[in-house]
C-alpha cells in the first residue's frame, strides 16, 4: 500500500458539473483496494434521508398503497446536512422523533376537471434542511400519481436517516465511472479483437490523461495502477463533493476502527 | 359504380366482409411515419396490415362467424321448423315466422323496468351477458287466427364486441365509459360472470371426397356427408381381389359399386364402365373384377340390385324407423336416397327419384379411386390445410341452437296437446301463455352447453367436451392467444406425427411457431395475423352463374363425355358435381375476374386441379382464407398510391379488396398461384400470360397448359405468418425454432398490464407487473395487437458473463438496487366470493359483528381482527392466514315449515345459526384491496372482496426472456459488487453465457444490440420477423457513440476494481416475469395432517402435506445401505402402527390381547407395521384371501 509514502494517496479534481451532479476527479498514489473502496462505501454507505414509512389517511388514487410508498421511498431528500440527524435505532425514542426522522406531508385533492399530477413539490416537509431535491426553480418535481376529479392523497411520510446497504433509495449516487489504466498497460484486461484493437476499440475520455505506450514498449510486469479515474454523478441529495468527502471519511472511521481493536489486544 | 351490396355478393347478412369496427387502432395505419412523407410501396407495403386488422379486427373469426349465425342461420333454422300442429286439434297450428335477438337488457327489479346492461357489470355482478330470442308468430285460438309479435322465446348469451353487443361501434371514450377496454379483442362470452371462450374447432372437410389408405392398407374415397338432417361416412374402397366396394354404417355387408350403381338406375354394364373409366383402359382393367363380381351375383336390373342392397340393411336401421318392415325394394332405395352420401341430393321427379347425379358421384368416388391404384398409390393429405374445416363458435351455437329449438317444439306440443285435451275449459286456451312458459328451456341449454363446455347434440349424436374454455386472464396476450387457439379433433393419445407436423399449407393461415408442447404438440394450433375463416354463404347463385359461365350440365352427359379429353374438366361446387367445361383456363379466369369486379362474395375460391381434372368452387364456411396483393401482368396493383390512401384512411382496406386489387384466397386455391414475397420476387414473361390467351378458343385436342411460372400473387407482410403471440418475438427468424415455440408458451405466462380496466376487474386470480414497459425491441405485430399499450415484462440492463457461480442452470444473477426500485415488482390479486342467501323457511345468513374479548389471548393476531362492524374486512386492512374476511353465520335448518315434513322445518326465529366465514386461507399477508356488494341475476345478495399482495422478486422466482430462455433468481447480489461498464452502469440482471451455444437464440443476441443502438439514439428498434433493424446499422450508431462495435463493453469488476479479463456483451433485453414465484410453491413441514384411511402424511401444499420420500429416493437410501433413516423416512414418520398378531393363527386384527379368531389370549403379540400394511391384510380379508403372519423373535 502506497499510504506509507511520503506524499500518500492525493486528489486532483478535473470537474465539477454541477448541472449534471457530476463531479469529475483523479485519485492517485494509491493502492487499487483503496479506490475501489471508496467507490464501493461512495455507493453504500454514505447516509441520506429518505422515506421511510407511510401513514396513509386516504388514498383514492388509481395507485394502490404499496406502490405509492414505493415511489415516495425513492423521491431524492436534500440530506446535505444529514449530520444532525442519527440513525433511528441509535436514538432514544419509541418509534421515529424528532432527532431520527422528518416528517413530510402530501395532502392533495383534485377538483379540476383535468387530471391533476401529484408531484415531489406537494410534498411539504417540516424539516427546511431535509426537502425533496429539484434541480431548478422550474423543476416540476417527480411524479408521484396522478388524480382525477375527486379523487385525493392525503398522507404522512416519514422520512428516515438510512444507508444504501438496505434500500438503494438511500444511495447518494446515480452512478460512479471508475478507471484506470486507460491505455492497458498493466493489460489487466484482454481486449476481444477481430483484427485490431486500436481500430476496434477506442480510447476513453481518461486516454488523453496518459501517455500511450509505443508498440515496441516492453511490457513492464512489475507496474502498478497508479492513477484512477472517478466521476460520481449524485441523485442530488448532495453535492457530489460531500459525497465524495464523507465517503473518505467513513474510511478514514473504518481504518481508526481497525487500529483501535489492534491496540485493545493484548500481547 | 356503387358498391355492391352485401345481398347482392351472395353472402348471408351479418358476416361483415365490408364492416369496420375497431376505432382504437386508427393510428396505426400512419405510425412512425408523418403523413405527407414519401410513401414506398415495397417498404410501407406492411402497412395493409394494420389496416386489415382495422377493418377486421384480431378475433373477426369469432365475431363473423357468431354475427352471421345471429343474422342469417338463426332465422334459416326457424324457417325450416317453423309449423307446429297439434295431435289432438287438427284445428290448432302454430307459425313461428321472423326470428330477432335484440341487444342485451336485464331486468331491473328495484325500478320494475328493463335496462341494457354492459359486459363489466355480468362479469362483476356474475350474470350472464344474454339479450332475448324474440319471434313473430301466428297461431289459432279457438277459431281465430292471432297474430304475435316479438314474444321471447329464451335468452342468448352475445359474443362481446358481435353485431348485437354493446360495444359495437364505439370509440375508446365510450368503452371506458361502460368500463370495457378499447383493446379488449372481445369474441368471447360473458356467463354467470365468468369469461368463456368456445375454441375453434378443426376438422376434416364435410362433402368433400377424400382418397386415402385405411388402416388395413387399402386404398378407398370416402366421402362425410352432413347435411342439416343427416350426418354419415360413405366408403368407396378397393377391397381384395381388386373388388371395388361401398361401405356404408348402415349396411352390413360391403356392396360392390356396380350393384350400387345398377341400384341407382344405370343398368347397362357398358355405362358404368364409361362413367367410371371414360375411355381409360387402365381403369377398366382395374373396374373389371367388380364387374364380374357383380354378374356373379346374377344383378342385372335396378330392382334385383335395390332388393340385393335391401337385404343387407342393418337390422337396427330398418326397425328404427317406423317401427314396420317394409319391403326390400322400397327399403333400400329409401336408404340410398337419403342415407348413402346424403349430401348429394336425390329429387323426385315426375314421381320418380331421380337418382342419376348421385350415381355419377358415386362412379366419380370409383375412379378417383382406381386412379389412386393406378398412380401407385398417391392418396390425398388429410393433413393439408385445404382439406380441414375450422368449425367457429357460431358453427357450434347453430348445432346447439337448432338442436334445442326443436326438442323446445317438442315440449311446447306436448304441453299444447295436454292442454287441448282438457275438457271444459274455464277461458279459451292460448298457445302463446305455453311459449312463454317454456322460454327457460332454450335458455338454460344455452347457458349450460356454454358454461359447462358440454357439446350434445341428439341428432348427430354428438357429445363434444371441453369446447368452451375460460378465457385466461393471466396477461393480454394471454387472452388474445386464447382467441385465436385451433383445438384438434384428433385424439391426443394416438402416435401419429402426421396431424402434428408442421404442414407446408400451413403458411400464413397457421401460425408456425405457437404450439404446446408435449401431448396436444401440433394438434392445437394458433391462427396467424391475416388469417380469416369464411362463413357460409349461399351457392344459388353461383351455381347459375357456373352455368352461364359455360359448364355443361351434368344431366345432359353421358359417361364418356365426362372425360373426353385432357381438356374437360369436371366442376365441382361445395363438393358437388355440376357438369364439365371444356376451357377450365378460361372458366376459372373469368370467374376470379368476376370475383375481383366484386359480383361474387370476395370469400369464394375456386381452383383448378390438374391432376384431376377438376375446378373446384367452393362458398362454404370454415376455409382459412387469407388476403393476398394480386399482380397483374407483372406489376403489383397495389402502388405507392393505395397505400397512402389506406395511411390517410380514405380507403378503408376493404376498399382495395372491393376495387380487385387484394383478394382473399384460401389454401386450395394458393396451390394454383404463384406469391412472390416481395416486389422484387416478381416474374413475368409476357409470352406466359394466360390472360393474354384466355378468351381465345381452344383447339378441340389441345394439351392442357401446363401453369405458367408468373407471379399471380404478391404477399401483403411476410411476417404474417407468425400469430399474435409469437409476433412478440423479435429477430424470430434469427432463433433456432423450438425456442419459438418455448416463447409461445411462455408468453402468456408473463404478468403485466391485462387490460385498461384490469383494476376494476374481480377474477379469482390477477396478476400485474407494477411498472410494465413496452419493449425497447419491438415488432410491428406488437404494435398491431396492441402490446405496447398492455405490456408485460420490463427492459433489464442484462450482462452476459459468468457471477458468482450462482448463476448455473440458467440462473439469474440480479441486482439488489434493481429490485429496490421497482424491477419485477408485481402485484397478484384474488378473489373472495360469498352469497348471502334468503332461505324458504324466511330465515337469512347474516354478517356480525366480530365478538368481542373472546379471542385467544395468546393469539398475536386475532381471526377477526381484519373485520369492520359490518362483519366484512374493511378496505386497506392487513390480513393474515388464517383471518376472516367475512364473518358470515348460515341457518342450521333451511328447509320451509310449510312442506309436507313439518318435523324437520325450523321456525324463521329459533332457527339456530352456525359459522360459515370467508377466510383468507393463503399464507403471507394480504391487504383487503376492495369489497363489492351487489345481487346477482336471481336477486340474490352477492358479496365479493379482492385481497391484493405486492411481491418484489425474490430468491427462485422465474424470469424470462422473448427468446425460450427462462431462468430463476440464483442469486440477488448489492449494487456495489455489480460489475460496471465505464459510465457506472451497473447491469439489472447478469445472465450466464453458456445459456446461448446450445440454445442458438441469435435472435436475443441481436435484441441487444439493437436495444443498446436504440437507447443510445433514443427510439425504439424494430426486431419484426423478416426484417426489423439491421445489425449494421445497429453497430453504426455504437460505433459512432463511442462503443464496440459488437455490442461488448469494458467491465470493472464491483469487488475487486479490476476491469474483467474479458469484454462484456451488456445491454437492454427484454424479460418478463413468469406468474411462477416461489411465495406460492414453498412449502415444508414437519409433522402435520394425516390421511384419514391410511394415516399416512397427507399430499400437496394445499393441504399442509409431508414431502415424500419416493420410489427413487428410497432406491438411494437402499443404495447408501442406511437402514435406519429408511425406517425412519418410511415408518416412524409415517404411520407407523402397533398391530397385534395371533402367533397361533397368524391373523392380524387382535384387540387389547384378545384374539376373536382363537378365542384366547395365548398368543398376541404386538407387531410394529405401516398402517397401510395392516389396511392391505384386512382389506385381503375382505376378499376372502387370508394373509398370515408368521412372528419369530428377534435375533
Amino acid at each position: 500500500m502506497n499510504l506509507g509514502d511520503a506524499k500518500g494517496p492525493q486528489v486532483t479534481i478535473r470537474s465539477i458539473d454541477h448541472e449534471r451532479k457530476q463531479l469529475s476527479f483523479i485519485l492517485w498514489n494509491c493502492d487499487l483496494a483503496v479506490a475501489n473502496a471508496l467507490r464501493r462505501i461512495m455507493m453504500a454507505e454514505v447516509p441520506t434521508m429518505a422515506i421511510d414509512l407511510v401513514d396513509i389517511e386516504q388514498n383514492s388514487s388509481v395507485l394502490v398503497d404499496e406502490m405509492l410508498s414505493h415511489r415516495l421511498g425513492l423521491i431524492p431528500l436534500t440530506s446535505t446536512n444529514i449530520r444532525d440527524i442519527t440513525y433511528t435505532r441509535d436514538c432514544n425514542c419509541a418509534e421515529y422523533c424528532q432527532n431520527c426522522s422528518v416528517v413530510l406531508t402530501l395532502n392533495v385533492r383534485c377538483d379540476s376537471d383535468t387530471n391533476r399530477d401529484v408531484t415531489a413539490r406537494d410534498l411539504i416537509s417540516t424539516n427546511p434542511n431535509v426537502t425533496p431535491y429539484f434541480s431548478s426553480e422550474e423543476d416540476a418535481g417527480v411524479v408521484i400519481c396522478k388524480l382525477r376529479k375527486g379523487q385525493e392523497v392525503r398522507m404522512r411520510c416519514i422520512a428516515k436517516k438510512g444507508t444504501s446497504k438496505e434500500h438503494a433509495k438511500w444511495s447518494p449516487v446515480a452512478a460512479v465511472a471508475f478507471e484506470y489504466d486507460p491505455h492497458n498497460k498493466l493489460r489487466h484486461t484482454t481486449y476481444w479483437v477481430e483484427t485490431d484493437a486500436l481500430k476496434e476499440w477506442p480510447v476513453g475520455p481518461n486516454g488523453a490523461e496518459e501517455v500511450a505506450p509505443g508498440p515496441d514498449d516492453p511490457f513492464d510486469y512489475k507496474a502498478k495502477p497508479e492513477k484512477f479515474y472517478f466521476v460520481v454523478e449524485g441523485t442530488g441529495v448532495m453535492d457530489p463533493r460531500d459525497i465524495v468527502e464523507k465517503a473518505l471519511m467513513l474510511v478514514h472511521a473504518k481504518v481508526v476502527f481497525v487500529v483501535q481493536d489492534l491496540q485493545k489486544l493484548k500481547w | 359504380m356503387p358498391p355492391p351490396s352485401a345481398e347482392l355478393l351472395g353472402r348471408g347478412r351479418g358476416s361483415s366482409a365490408i364492416e369496420t369496427d375497431v376505432k382504437a387502432r386508427d393510428d396505426l395505419r400512419f405510425i412512425n411515419k408523418p403523413l405527407g412523407d414519401p410513401v414506398n410501396s415495397l417498404e410501407d407495403k406492411w402497412r395493409l396490415v394494420p389496416a386489415f386488422l382495422q377493418t377486421k379486427g384480431l378475433v373477426k373469426q369469432h365475431i363473423d362467424s357468431f354475427n352471421y349465425f345471429i343474422e342469417t342461420e338463426l332465422q334459416l333454422i326457424v324457417d325450416a321448423n317453423r309449423k307446429i300442429v297439434s295431435d289432438v286439434d287438427p284445428n290448432f297450428w302454430m307459425v313461428f315466422k321472423k326470428i330477432h335477438v335484440a341487444h342485451p337488457q336485464t331486468y331491473d327489479t328495484s325500478r320494475g323496468v328493463n335496462r341494457g346492461i354492459t359486459p363489466q357489470e355480468c362479469r362483476l355482478r356474475d350474470t350472464t351477458y344474454a339479450s332475448s330470442i324474440v319471434v313473430d308468430m301466428e297461431y289459432t285460438r279457438g277459431g281465430q287466427i292471432v297474430k304475435k309479435r316479438n314474444v321471447e322465446i329464451g335468452l342468448m348469451p352475445i359474443m362481446l364486441r358481435s353485431c348485437r353487443c354493446v360495444l359495437v361501434g364505439k370509440n375508446p371514450a365510450e368503452y371506458a365509459e361502460v368500463g370495457e377496454c378499447p383493446l379488449d379483442p372481445g369474441g368471447y362470452f360473458v356467463v354467470r360472470g365468468t369469461e368463456k371462450v368456445i375454441l375453434i374447432q378443426e376438422q376434416l372437410s364435410k362433402n368433400r371426397i377424400i382418397v386415402e389408405t385405411d388402416r388395413m392398407g387399402m386404398i378407398g374415397a370416402s366421402v362425410t356427408s352432413s347435411t342439416h338432417e343427416k350426418k354419415s361416412k360413405t366408403n368407396v374402397v378397393y377391397a381384395k381381389g381388386g373388388k371395388t366396394i361401398l361401405r356404408h354404417n348402415s349396411l352390413s355387408v360391403d356392396v360392390p359399386v356396380v350393384v350400387i350403381m345398377k341400384a341407382m338406375g344405370i343398368e347397362s354394364d357398358l355405362e358404368i364402365a364409361e362413367l367410371i373409366c371414360g375411355s381409360d383402359d387402365q381403369l377398366l382393367a382395374l373396374l373389371s373384377p367388380t364387374l364380374e363380381d357383380s354378374a356373379k351375383l346374377n344383378i342385372a336390373t335396378q330392382r334385383q340390385a335395390l332388393e340385393f342392397i335391401g337385404s343387407k340393411v342393418k337390422m337396427s336401421i330398418k326397425t328404427q324407423r317406423f317401427g314396420v318392415r317394409r319391403n326390400l325394394y322400397e327399403e333400400a332405395k329409401d336408404l340410398l336416397a337419403t342415407t348413402v352420401l346424403a349430401h348429394v341430393p336425390v329429387e323426385m321427379v315426375k314421381g320418380v327419384l331421380y337418382f342419376r347425379p348421385k350415381a355419377v358421384y358415386v362412379a366419380l368416388m370409383v375412379r378417383r379411386t382406381l386412379q389412386a391404384i393406378k398412380d401407385g398409390g398417391i392418396v390425398d393429405d388429410r393433413d393439408f390445410v385445404g382439406n380441414k374445416r375450422l368449425e367457429l363458435a357460431g358453427d357450434l351455437l347453430s348445432l346447439l341452437f337448432e338442436d334445442l329449438f326443436k326438442s323446445w317444439q317438442a315440449t311446447l306440443k306436448r304441453s299444447i296437446d295436454a292442454n287441448l285435451k282438457k275438457k271444459n275449459r274455464a277461458s279459451q286456451f292460448d298457445a302463446s301463455t305455453t311459449v312463454s312458459q317454456t322460454s327457460r328451456f332454450i335458455t338454460d341449454g344455452l347457458f349450460r352447453s356454454i358454461s359447462s363446455g358440454n357439446w350434445s347434440v341428439k341428432r348427430f349424436k354428438m357429445e363434444r367436451s371441453g369446447v368452451t374454455q375460460v378465457l385466461s386472464r393471466l396477461s393480454y396476450v394471454s387472452a388474445l392467444g386464447m382467441l385465436t387457439r385451433i383445438s384438434s379433433q384428433f385424439e391426443k393419445t394416438r402416435k401419429v406425427s402426421g396431424p402434428r407436423a408442421l404442414q407446408t399449407s400451413q403458411w400464413g393461415m397457421l401460425c408456425t411457431s405457437d404450439t404446446p408442447e408435449g401431448e396436444a404438440c401440433g394438434l392445437v394450433k394458433n391462427l396467424a395475423l391475416m388469417a380469416h375463416i369464411t362463413t357460409d354463404s349461399d351457392d344459388k347463385m353461383i351455381r347459375q352463374l357456373a352455368f352461364t359461365l359455360g359448364v355443361e350440365d351434368l344431366n345432359l352427359l353421358t359417361g364418356s363425355e365426362l372425360y373426353r379429353s385432357p381438356l374437360t374438366y369436371l366442376v365441382f361446387l361445395n363438393g358437388l358435381l355440376l357438369g364439365v367445361h371444356r376451357q377450365p383456363d378460361r372458366f376459372v379466369g373469368s370467374f376470379r375476374k368476376l370475383r375481383r369486379n366484386g359480383r361474387i362474395n370476395p370469400l369464394v375460391s375456386v381452383y383448378r386441379s390438374i391432376p384431376q381434372q377438376t375446378i373446384y368452387i367452393s362458398s362454404d364456411g370454415g376455409r382459412v382464407c387469407r388476403p393476398l396483393i394480386i399482380v397483374e401482368k407483372g406489376k403489383s396493383k397495389v402502388t405507392a398510391k393505395e397505400i397512402e390512401n389506406i395511411m390517410s384512411g380514405v380507403h378503408k382496406f376493404e376498399d382495395l379488396v372491393r376495387q380487385g386489387r387484394i383478394e382473399y384466397l384460401d389454401v386450395n386455391e394458393e396451390t394454383d398461384t404463384n406469391i412472390a414475397i416481395t416486389e422484387n420476387d416478381i416474374i413475368y414473361d409476357p409470352a406466359d400470360d394466360p390472360g393474354l390467351h384466355v378468351f381465345q378458343p381452344l383447339a378441340f385436342n389441345a394439351t392442357v397448359r401446363t401453369p405458367t411460372s408468373n407471379t399471380t400473387h404478391l404477399e401483403i407482410a411476410p411476417f404474417t405468418i407468425l400469430g399474435a403471440v409469437a409476433g412478440l418475438i423479435p429477430y424470430p427468424h434469427h432463433n433456432q425454432s423450438p425456442r419459438n415455440t418455448y416463447q409461445c408458451a411462455m408468453g402468456k405466462q408473463a404478468m403485466g398490464a391485462i387490460a385498461y380496466n384490469q383494476l376494476n376487474r374481480i377474477d379469482t386470480l390477477l396478476y400485474f407487473l407494477c411498472y410494465p414497459m413496452q419493449p425497447m425491441v419491438k415488432t410491428r405485430t406488437i404494435e398491431m395487437i396492441g402490446f405496447d399499450k398492455l405490456p408485460a415484462g420490463q427492459n433489464a440492463i442484462v450482462a452476459v458473463m459468468s457471477y458468482s457461480g450462482y448463476d448455473i442452470e440458467d440462473a439469474l444473477v440480479m441486482n439488489k438496487a434493481s429490485l429496490d426500485r421497482g424491477f419485477g415488482r408485481c402485484q397478484v390479486m384474488r378473489k373472495y366470493a360469498s352469497m348471502v342467501k334468503a332461505y324458504p323457511n324466511r330465515t337469512y345468513d347474516r354478517l356480525c359483528i366480530p365478538p368481542a374479548e373472546q379471542q385467544n389471548q395468546n393469539q398475536l393476531i386475532g381471526k377477526f381482527d381484519a373485520l369492520d362492524i359490518d362483519g366484512l374486512a374493511s378496505v386497506g386492512e392487513k390480513v393474515y392466514k388464517d383471518q376472516i374476511l367475512m364473518n358470515k353465520q348460515s341457518p342450521m335448518e333451511t328447509r320451509s315449515i310449510s312442506g309436507d315434513d313439518k318435523s324437520g322445518g325450523g321456525d324463521a326465529s329459533s332457527v339456530p345459526f352456525r359459522m360459515t366465514p370467508l377466510v383468507h386461507k393463503y399464507p403471507g399477508t394480504s391487504v383487503v384491496d376492495s369489497v363489492l356488494l351487489t345481487t346477482n341475476e336471481d336477486d340474490q345478495f352477492l358479496i365479493k372482496v379482492r385481497v391484493r399482495q405486492t411481491r418484489r422478486p425474490e430468491l427462485g422466482d422465474k424470469f424470462s426472456s422473448r427468446h425460450g430462455q427462462k431462468g430463476v433468481v440464483g442469486i440477488i447480489v448489492n449494487q456495489e459488487d455489480m460489475p460496471f461498464n465505464d459510465y457506472g452502469t451497473c447491469p439489472d440482471i447478469i445472465m450466464n453465457p453458456h445459456g446461448f451455444p446450445s440454445r442458438m437464440t441469435v435472435g436475443k443476441m441481436i435484441e441487444l444490440l439493437a436495444g443498446k443502438a436504440g437507447l443510445i439514439k433514443g427510439e425504439l428498434q424494430y426486431g419484426t420477423c423478416f426484417g426489423g433493424s439491421k445489425v449494421e446499422d445497429m453497430s453504426r450508431i455504437l460505433v459512432e457513440n463511442g462503443y464496440n462495435y459488437s455490442g461488448k463493453d469494458y467491465v470493472t469488476s464491483g469487488i475487486t476494481g479490476e476491469p474483467l479479463q474479458a469484454y462484456i456483451f451488456f445491454g437492454p433485453v427484454y424479460y418478463q416475469k413468469l406468474k411462477h414465484m416461489v411465495m406460492d410453491k414453498m412449502h415444508a413441514r414437519a409433522s402435520g395432517p394425516r390421511a384419514n384411511l391410511t394415516r399416512q402424511p397427507t399430499e400437496g401444499r394445499s393441504r399442509d402435506g409431508g414431502l415424500r420420500v419416493g420410489e427413487m429416493e428410497r432406491d438411494c437410501l437402499i443404495g447408501h445401505g442406511t437402514s435406519s433413516l429408511l425406517i425412519e423416512r418410511l415408518l416412524i414418520s409415517s404411520d407407523i402402527y402397533d398391530a397385534e398378531v395371533c402367533k397361533d393363527c397368524g391373523l392380524i386384527g387382535g384387540w387389547q390381547g384378545w384374539c376373536q379368531y382363537c378365542k384366547s389370549q395365548s398368543g398376541i403379540v404386538k407387531i410394529t407395521v405401516p398402517y397401510a400394511c395392516k389396511l392391505l391384510f384386512q382389506e385381503l380379508i375382505s376378499m376372502n384371501v387370508i394373509p398370515r403372519i408368521k412372528v419369530g423373535e428377534l435375533e
